[in-house]
């Protein structure tokens, strides 16, 4: 469809109005025990209720603010009811919401006035009485807004946009009312004579052989009969009421609501704070913002750390690896060499070397492979599917970092790459436009079950694009937008609407009635079943050439073989040569298909309740009042609505309230081991507080300024006397600082999953350095473990059925559906892998060999600094020394050991002692 | 009252004064590496001091020293297992739906009221009623103490399973075998004081969380056992080593982690670190034994219903949970996967399946605790998050047949077994429909406070300082011990 034919397709949206609701009712109705007869008597609404709830519940209930989609300042908001429902329920005071919430106090909320006793009590006879209201609105009517999201549910995949079987489209009125090859859909007024309904009451429609190849549903009694009333009153069309984002005066979103710290942008100038009495620890204007709160208490920065502690913790912090034996030398001597004073500059130039290592993007990749949920496979646990081509997005991202990618640009590339490039329109595919399309794939990381046949619904559809959602909410925006998706956020100023329109966003991707399947087993050819695939052919043209050709090469072994006189040598070969040609390179990526379904707010998260139409939109308490949020087509000819772009160029603007904080906030966690604010994905109400709000604003703005460059970030912060603190804790700092949150200190922090992985192969000489490319496979053994390859942890292919058992062992987190801060446990099977496995056991061997050549002394200390980072103390060393004679000694016993055997069985146990023991395994 | 810390002061006593038990079943190797539990302690020279796990002595006497937790994540419906209801007979088929409305989670699929499609029968001495779902279990209702009026605080899985493990409906605070490991250490020194066993199908919703020590020290977490191929991995090395070599390594790691946590003071975990090597160490002497089902009998396997589906994988971690609790293991806590107590449609088939899955493993449970004297100081502790609702919740379909039961936290069901409980007594009431509990209602902090009372702690002193504030497992919520299914 084209950009143009979908603007009109909004059009006629736009011409209807909204009265779901009311259609609803009637659902209900025809489904609840008949209404006891109205009383006469009963009290009116207008004669003193009205002014009474005004009173009491007006603030957030009434003409200008509408908490939950709910007023009651006219009788008519009053009978409209709440973004779940209907409130009241004439004769029935103990089934109606309203009563109960006053009668339970859960209504008004705490520190507001309740409804005195008599208050309460006329509310209860007015119910009871038959909630008379002197105003009577009219009855409502069912309308297209009740119709067309069944139509969208039960019928358009295959009469639609995408298929239109006999010719009939039902996306809109005006289509069915034109019909198919059959006729015309339905004859207004006339149920009975309605095409539509005639095959429906055959059972002939929705298919029954083709409902699980079409994942759809038979429509049920009550949606046939809500399609037979609409027929019946002639189809009435409503209108539609103006719901973009941007109202000037949002009933959903007041001012007030957006006072809130995080909701306001960071200052743009951050009066830096009072001089220090010790202005001398101050090196960055970080510390500057952390000594004066820290002297307040009566505290100060712990010592520096040693410049081999630094060295190590910087090594692990950037690359995730510790410093080579080499670089300890080079330190070891640069020391010796230093001028008075010169520390400082020669450790900037140490954190360079380090930011510009390859391995620094590998490192914080990981990190940001964590906030995407990546994973190798698409399912949850019990539907396993591998992901070949994910991959590309894994190394998309370590390239980006690797490349200081600015921050913004690389925000942009997740969540509308394929908005960037005409990628479908270009004669010659560049690695640069492959690589905007890869960058979607951040948005396809969610566990995806609907691949299989039983979980490929309409829900699981949804429940797919919540997680998705999720991810981007905690991850990027810092905000729990998942509580938006079945009421208005308890807390945050989220209404359920903004929940909705920030789906209509993604809706030209993540559509639930116009799904990408998952690939399964092959793929290249669509299964007949209206649901297209999910893997692009516009992978770089380099890549394509040389598949072709290896393919042509292929075939011409085959049709060489095909000349020979057949036998089962001849038929074996070609059937080896076919079956070893490689597959169709694809990309696994998100584009727009231009043509998205209309977006309705589920009521209660429910798709079988829709409720109000919106359009697509921002969270409005991000935004300026009035701001409207207004995409337009990426470039001439796009086949794409632009929304995800419009949004990605929205939450990148230097003024957004969060995208530079959480994301500065994250890297501070890493340096750190806890950010200013606490809950790295939640900065809503019930988050955390900033322990430091001004240096997190003066840190966004440095950021924005700096170009949104992360390693511009590193260099601030490793450089600053905060972070280069020793993390001893001094008797004053655990009494005053006990959580570190005035940053006392530094943290003392156990290697994690892939810094433990990688340290010990690199130890051991068996770290494969080469960076991308297809995932390591994993192993798994009969006894339940997992093992990979011999490249860097993040390397190894992610499954979520099947984690590599020393990774999981040691936190890896399951990606449901990500990971924004990773916990740190401390069980006994950590210890039995590090001290039984073979695996491990067999490092240690190769570790020992590897220094096994040197003399004594020098293997000892070389083994120490392969593995702990630094150099022995002269305590450490004397006590290996001890160990190793004993060693030694009881080796040499052993029958048929050499002495050269038992003194490298000895070295072998002192390495496989060192990579249990807690100078290895923690950071200071 | 003044919190009690068991870590504060040196109320650590040895297992002997503590009251040994000792299974006259136990092979001779087996009590070889149970006394082994404190003999090492010292002449290692490797047991630091304050050993977070050594047995400590509760401020009362406990009627339990050990605990297995039956946890049944999903919500198993009380009207359809031990809550019979001749109203819902009475009365099927009739609307209910709005009395109850603003607690449905499903409102789109509510129904009727609807019957159980189980009987109900009465059973044993007691005349304990209960459904032909669990014939099993109801051979054994003369030992249960079943409460019918457990209510809780949310209808949605996460937050109910984060209050029924701990206390609160948000991530972060310690689990209830934390706490309960926390304040009186384990019996057995060989193997975790805290041990999971979940299903090799699927982590229970929460995962990991469930088990999390929240803010008390790492070493009192769970350590999952896995059901699946090797118990505990890496048990032992692959290869044998000259009989020295163990001892030295161990020694020198012991000795390098000693001088790392002494240039460290004030960093808890390099202690608790220590305490997991040397846990680590212990258990490879004794873990593979423990763990090895081979050693029971015939008989005792089909006890359990190992061998047999659909009993076979929870049988085998029932039987893993009674050696665990013969070698003087804490707590130990079962799952069984993917909620299968989640009944929202095809209640008469899927319930019925959970049942067959679980209740003869547990019966067999039962049976071998007190044939072997276990059960007197064992207790068992069935249960889920929540109850169900007295109307039906109908498929897409409408199908009757195909009904099920939502979410109900105003009543649910939960049972005791052993460890100094009174059996056969029925406590608490529901409405006469099921869908409330109305008389001797039981919370969750009342359940917690009433476990950790059997286990000798009281909720109300059984406290850590946490930022400055002293944080129990009830919270600040009042919390009542059910002494009505005390002797």
């Amino acid at each position: 469809m084209t950009t143009t034919r979908l603007k009109l397709s909004l059009n006629v949206w736009s011409r209807f109005a909204r009265s779901l609701r009311a259609g609803l009712v009637v659902v209900l109705a025809l489904a609840a025990p008949p209404r006891p007869a109205q009383c006469d008597e009963g009290p009116i609404f207008e004669d003193k209720l009205a002014g009474v709830l005004r009173q009491r519940c007006g603030k957030c209930h009434g003409a200008e603010t509408q908490k939950a989609n709910f007023a009651l300042h006219t009788a008519a908001a009053l009978q409209k009811g709440s973004e779940t429902g209907p409130v009241i329920t004439p004769g029935e005071p103990d089934q109606s919401r309203l009563y109960e919430v006053v009668a339970t106090g859960e209504m008004p909320p705490r520190g507001e006035t309740s409804l005195s006793a008599e208050e309460q009590q006329l509310l209860r006879d007015w119910l009871a009485g038959g909630a008379r209201f002197r105003e009577t609105t009219a009855p409502s009517q069912i309308t297209q807004h009740d119709v067309l999201p069944i139509f969208w549910l039960r019928c358009t995949v295959c009469h639609g946009g995408r298929r239109s079987e006999a010719g009939l489209d039902l996306r809109t009125r005006a289509s069915a009312l034109k019909g198919g090859q059959g006729g015309p859909a339905l004859v207004l007024g006339d149920p009975g004579a309605s095409l539509l309904l005639k095959r429906i009451h055959a059972g002939e429609m929705p298919p029954k052989d083709q409902l699980t190849l079409a994942m759809v549903k038979p429509l049920e009694s009550a949606e046939i009969e809500t399609l037979t009333r609409w027929i019946e009153q002639g189809a009435p069309e409503a209108a539609l009421l103006d719901d973009r984002a941007g109202q000037p005066d949002d009933p959903l979103v007041r001012p007030s609501d957006r006072e809130f710290w995080a909701f306001r942008p960071p200052q743009h100038t951050v009066p830096l704070p009072p001089k220090p009495q010790n202005m001398g620890l101050a090196r960055t204007p970080i510390d500057l913002f952390l000594l004066s709160r820290l002297e307040e208490r009566g505290l100060s920065f712990a010592p520096l750390a040693s410049p081999e502690t630094l060295l190590r913790r910087a090594s692990f912090d950037l690359t995730g690896l510790p410093p080579s034996p080499d670089d300890l030398a080079l330190l070891e001597m640069q020391l010796r060499l230093l001028p008075e004073g010169g520390w400082d500059e020669l450790w900037s130039r140490w954190v360079e070397r380090l930011l510009a290592s390859p391995r620094y993007g590998e490192r914080w990749g990981r990190h940001w492979l964590d906030v995407a949920g990546y994973a190798d496979c698409e399912g949850r646990r019990e539907q396993h599917l591998p992901r070949p081509f994910a991959w590309k997005y894994r190394d998309y991202v370590i390239r980006s970092l690797n490349d200081d990618k600015p921050y913004d640009q690389f925000l942009i590339e997740q969540l509308a790459g394929d908005d960037l490039v005409d990628y479908r329109q270009v004669a010659v595919i560049t690695p640069e436009i492959e690589d905007r399309l890869v960058a979607t794939g951040f948005l396809r990381m969610s566990p995806d079950p609907t691949w299989a046949n039983l979980t490929g619904f309409v829900p699981d559809r949804l429940e797919v694009i919540a997680d998705s959602l999720d991810v981007l909410g905690g991850g990027v925006l810092g905000l729990t937008l998942k509580c938006a998706r079945c009421h208005s956020h308890k807390f945050d100023p989220l209404p359920q609407r903004d929940y909705y329109r920030l789906s209509a966003v993604f809706k030209g991707a993540w559509d639930e009635h116009n799904w990408l399947k998952p690939e399964t087993a092959g793929y290249g050819g669509a299964l007949n079943t209206g649901l297209a695939e999910r893997l692009l052919p516009q992978v770089n043209s380099a890549e394509r050439r040389e598949w072709q050709t290896r393919i042509a090469a292929l075939d011409q072994q085959v049709a060489v073989l095909q000349q020979q006189p057949p036998g089962p040598e001849r038929d074996e070969q070609i059937r080896r040569l076919t079956a070893g040609k490689p597959r169709d390179p694809r990309l696994f990526a998100l584009w727009d298909n231009g043509d998205p379904s209309p977006t309705w707010i589920y009521r209660r998260g429910d798709y079988q309740n829709p409720g109000p139409f919106v359009e697509p939109g921002v969270p409005a308490v991000l935004t300026s009042p009035g701001q409207r949020f207004d995409p337009t087509p990426p470039y001439p000819g796009a086949f794409s609505t632009g929304r995800r772009l419009a949004f990605a160029r929205w939450l990148t603007q230097p003024d957004h309230p969060l995208t530079a904080r959480v994301m500065v906030n994250r890297v501070w966690h890493h340096h750190f081991g806890q950010g200013l604010v606490r809950t790295l994905g939640n900065f809503g109400t019930m988050g955390d507080r900033p322990s430091h709000p001004e240096l997190l604003d003066w840190l966004s703005r440095e950021f924005i300024d700096r170009g949104w460059s992360l390693k511009e970030l590193h260099r601030l912060i490793l450089n600053s006397t905060a972070w280069r603190q020793s993390s001893d804790i001094s008797d004053l700092a655990r009494e005053h600082d006990p959580d570190r949150r005035m940053v006392s200190r530094q943290a003392l922090r156990r290697l994690d999953a892939e810094q433990l992985h990688d340290t010990l192969r690199l130890a051991a000489g068996e770290l494969d350095p080469r960076p991308y490319g297809p995932a390591d496979g994993v192993r798994i053994h009969p006894d339940g473990l997992v093992t990979t390859g011999s490249r860097r942890g993040l390397y190894a292919q992610q499954l979520r059925k099947f984690p590599v058992t020393l990774l999981d062992s040691f936190d890896l987190p399951q990606m449901n559906p990500n990971c924004l801060a990773r916990s740190e446990s401390l069980v006994a099977p950590q210890a039995l892998h590090l001290l039984n496995d073979t695996g491990v056991r067999e490092l240690a061997r190769h570790a020992a060999e590897r220094v096994s050549t040197v003399g004594r002394d020098d293997a000892l200390t070389t083994l120490v600094r392969s593995f702990l980072g630094r150099s022995p103390t002269t305590e450490e060393l004397e006590l290996l020394r001890r160990h190793q004679a004993e060693l030694f000694s009881a080796f040499q016993q052993q029958p048929n050991t050499t002495p050269d055997q038992a003194e490298r069985q000895a070295l072998q146990i002192l390495a496989h002692a060192l990579l249990n023991s807690a100078p290895f395994l923690y950071v200071d | 009252m003044t919190a009690w810390n068991p870590h504060d002061s040196d109320s650590a006593v040895s297992r002997r004064a503590f009251g040994l038990r000792v299974s006259t079943l136990l092979p001779a190797a087996a009590l070889c590496s149970l006394q082994g539990g404190e003999r090492p302690v010292q002449a290692a020279g490797s047991f630091p001091v304050g050993n977070p796990l050594a047995p400590r002595l509760a401020p009362r006497p406990p009627r339990a020293r050990a605990i297995i937790q039956l946890f049944m994540n999903g919500g198993p419906s009380q009207m359809d297992l031990f809550d019979p209801k001749p109203a819902l007979d009475a009365h099927h088929g009739e609307a209910y739906f709005p009395k109850i409305a603003g607690e449905v989670e499903n409102v789109k699929d509510a129904g009727a009221l609807m019957r159980s499609p189980f009987r109900f029968a009465q059973h044993g001495d007691c005349g304990m009623w209960v459904s032909s779902a669990l014939p099993h279990t109801a051979r054994h209702v003369d030992q249960l103490a079943l409460i019918r009026s457990l209510h809780t605080t949310n209808i949605t899985h996460e937050p109910a399973l984060y209050l029924a493990h701990s206390g609160r409906m948000i991530s972060g605070h310690p689990s209830l075998g934390s706490w309960v490991t926390w304040g009186l250490g384990s019996e057995n020194q060989n193997l975790p004081a805290y041990v999971v066993l979940d299903d090799p199908l699927g982590l229970p919703i929460n995962g990991v969380e469930n088990w999390s020590a929240g803010y008390l020290p790492a070493n009192f977490q769970g350590t999952r056992f896995r059901s699946q191929g090797a118990a505990v991995l890496n048990l032992r090395p692959a290869q044998p080593e000259p009989e020295a070599i163990p001892l030295v390594r161990s020694r020198l790691i012991a000795a390098l982690d000693d001088l790392h946590r002494r240039d460290r003071p004030g960093y808890e975990q390099l202690s608790a670190r220590i305490a997991s090597y040397e846990l680590a160490a212990r258990m490879q002497l004794s873990a593979g034994e423990a763990l090895d089902l081979s050693q029971e009998t015939a008989a005792t396997q089909a006890l359990y219903g190992i061998g047999t589906e659909p009993t076979d994988s929870y049988g085998r971690r029932c039987l893993i949970a009674r050696r665990l609790v013969e070698r003087g293991v804490r707590f130990i806590q079962l799952y069984i996967n993917a909620q299968i107590w989640d009944n929202h449609t095809g209640l008469a088939k899927d319930m019925q399946a959970a049942c067959d899955r679980t209740d003869l493993p547990i019966a067999g449970l039962l049976t071998d605790l007190e044939q072997r004297g276990l059960l007197d100081d064992t207790l068992v502790v069935w249960g889920g998050e929540f109850g169900r609702l007295p109307i039906a919740q109908l498929p897409a379909d409408k199908d009757e047949q195909k009904a099920g039961r939502d979410h109900n936290k105003n009543a649910g069901v939960c049972w005791f077994a052993g460890g100094g409980v009174k059996g056969g007594v029925v406590h608490g009431t529901t409405d006469d429909l099921g869908f409330a509990a109305v008389e001797d209602r039981v919370g969750i902090p009342d359940w917690h406070a009433t476990i950790l009372h059997l286990l000798g702690l009281d909720h109300l002193t059984l406290a850590v300082d946490h930022g400055g504030l002293p944080e129990r497992l009830t919270g600040v919520e009042p919390a009542r011990v059910v002494t009505e299914i005390l002797p």
